[in-house]
């Protein structure tokens, strides 16, 4: 049975990359076929700080995929450096968007590869719970879409994103374990941990008023960026917080099924040595996903000459902010579920064995 | 100063969970981010990213296991396991920013570094390819911990248990923490590309356009490398924590256990 679906999902994963691969029809961007790539000129800079860098100028020919020019060859110069930090270096056989004398790779086969990989190993080691929670992520994704789009509509973002909340920690939790009071207390949790969170970052910034962070560092800003610092930490830490408060709650409802005159005292003391392990790989797996997102700015700053004592005051100041909030979210997600847990499960439970 | 209030709410809550536990986790959390710093720092000065990135995950999963949780069998197995996995992956994530042409910047972040000069000679494949592996090992080392422990407790239960039996008790914990892990990851990278997605919809991108886009690729290879890692470490850490296991209790009552 097992390989049967395995066979299924490589043989759909296949065709979704055929597709993929052959899909220029569908767009209405010129696309063409890089068959050809010659050098015309090589040059080297001398940035301020002394260091070479070799520019490029490459002659690109290729064979146009798609729209009114199809088949015609095409040619373009594009300016190439070794850093790569805004071109590309481009290869005999790829797929590439012209816009006048940009290309921009062809990128959605890579992507559609990356997951195809993914599901197949969700599924190798998963089987069922691997797909299922593929489909988790993507029913959220897709929520998180119809959020995004409200948002854009016009609908208060941080109302959004407190509503998104809700649907996230109902939908993923109840898909992970079915619909029973575990799911409900977890839930619940979620919401009171999220929200003491969000009043207490709420405090923080109207009396620091954001005092040393600085938002520069807050790319592709469109709105105010304390418009957005709070909806993005209320969805990074949303995650996390759902996981710590389902392990806390299984936890609670297995020990009450197990004994169901257990003490509210022992309850505690169990949930206690859950949390303790817990906090810590979940504030790590926040941690490591924050900081690091920062590196290739940073490697250019310093590279530019920058400072690295003024640079780190500077830029990580907003992802330790971040990464701080998250976390604060997720350790106070162990006492609340406690006691949300022990409250919900504890009361009814005399009689009603599961 | 927010960042101070933040930090010490936060102490506070760990402490008040678990003393010894919080103030552990809470200095290696610095401790971590020292490395962090220092890693990027060397990476910055122009030694090879790739290398300083592995001695850098290397580096944080020390602190991680061996200074949160002691040194013991699990976790020496648990690090085995991550050594293995950053290994193959690394190759694989190579191949993958290599081909796809993630590195650098896409130009909607143009406006962030257009005060740089961009000659800085350090080819930033290498710097996509760090970025990747530092991402993703605080969930994988998350997930091969929780593993390795879940199978001490069965080993220690049910002596009687063979390497298969054990492997097989692993990969079933394995597949439980699958899905929250996923969910975990996936919210702290929308949580951290919010805004870029918003960029997107208000500029008002195709749904081609977005897929294509290199910001988007970057964020998205990033994402499913970091599930990757926590998926491909569970079969990892089930054989190797196993065998561990199995040669430590044969060992054990003729002499001491090496390592």
């Amino acid at each position: 049975m097992k390989k049967t679906v395995l066979i299924i999902l490589i043989l759909l994963s296949a065709a979704a990359l055929i597709f993929v691969y052959n899909d220029e029809a569908l767009y209405s961007q010129q696309i063409m076929k890089i068959t050809d790539i010659t050098t015309e000129n090589e040059d080297i800079s001398r940035s301020p700080l002394g260091l070479e860098e070799e520019h490029y100028t490459r002659r690109i020919t290729g064979t146009v995929l798609n729209g009114e020019h199809k088949g015609e060859q095409k040619q373009v110069l594009y300016e190439e450096t070794f850093s790569s930090v805004v071109t590309d270096r481009f290869r005999v056989g790829d797929k590439v968007f012209v816009d006048g004398s940009d290309l921009q790779l062809k990128r959605d086969f890579y992507l559609a590869l990356v997951v195809c990989i993914l599901v197949v190993l969700l599924y190798i080691v998963g089987s069922y719970k691997g797909l299922l929670s593929a489909a988790s992520v993507t029913v959220n994704s897709v929520v998180f879409y119809i959020g995004l789009y409200l948002y854009i509509n016009g609908t208060d973002l941080l109302l959004v994103c407190v509503a998104e909340m809700i649907v996230f920690s109902v939908l993923s939790l109840t898909i992970a374990g079915g619909l029973n009071k575990k799911t409900l207390s977890a839930v619940i949790s979620v919401m009171i941990s999220t929200f003491v969170m969000l009043g207490l970052l709420l405090a923080v910034v109207k009396t620091t008023d954001y005092k040393g962070i600085n938002f520069n560092e807050l790319s592709f800003l469109t709105v105010p960026a304390e418009d957005i610092i709070l909806p993005e930490l209320l969805i990074g830490s949303v995650g996390a917080v759902m996981d710590v408060a389902i392990t806390i709650a299984s936890a609670i409802s297995e020990l009450i099924s197990k004994n169901a005159d257990i003490s509210e005292q022992e309850l505690k003391k169990s949930a206690k040595e859950i949390g303790k392990d817990i906090m810590g790989t979940m504030s790590n797996v926040v941690f490591f996903t924050y900081l690091c997102a920062g590196l290739p700015v940073f490697v250019l700053a310093i590279r530019n000459g920058f400072l690295l004592r003024n640079y780190i005051a500077s830029s990580f100041s907003l992802e330790l902010c971040r990464f701080l909030a998250g976390s604060i979210g997720i350790v106070m997600t162990v006492p609340v579920s406690t006691f949300v847990s022990i409250r919900i499960m504890k009361k009814r439970k005399r009689g009603a064995v599961q | 100063m927010t960042v101070i209030i933040l930090a010490v709410i936060l102490l506070a809550l760990m402490l008040y969970v678990d003393v010894q536990r919080g103030l552990k986790l809470f200095i290696s959390l610095g401790m971590n981010f020292g490395v962090l710093i220092v890693v990027f720092y060397l990476i910055a000065l122009g030694l090879n990213a790739i290398v300083c990135s592995l001695v850098g995950c290397f580096a944080v999963s020390c602190v991680m296991l061996f200074f949160v949780n002691g040194e013991n069998i699990k976790t020496v197995s648990s690090l085995k396991s991550i050594a293995v996995v950053l290994v193959i992956l690394s190759v694989l994530i190579f191949s993958v920013t290599y081909v796809s042409r993630i590195a650098g910047f896409g130009w909607e972040s143009y406006e962030e570094i257009n005060m740089f000069s961009y000659d800085v000679k350090t080819d930033f494949t290498d710097i996509a390819v760090s970025l990747i592996l530092i991402s993703l090992i605080g969930a994988t080392v998350d997930s091969s911990i929780a593993i390795s422990s879940a199978l001490y407790e069965v080993h220690r239960n049910n002596r009687e248990l063979s390497v298969k039996e054990l492997f097989a008790s692993g990969m079933n914990i394995g597949r439980d923490i699958l899905c929250t892990t996923a969910n975990t990851l996936m919210f702290a990278f929308l949580g951290d590309f919010m805004t870029l997605l918003i960029w997107f919809c208000k500029c008002g991108y195709s749904f081609g356009e977005i897929v294509n886009a290199k910001n988007f690729a970057a964020e998205m290879i990033r994402i499913l490398f970091s599930a990757a890692g926590c998926v491909i470490v569970i079969p990892v850490t089930a054989f190797i924590t196993a065998r561990a296991l199995k040669k430590h209790s044969c060992t054990d009552s003729a002499q001491p256990p090496q390592e």
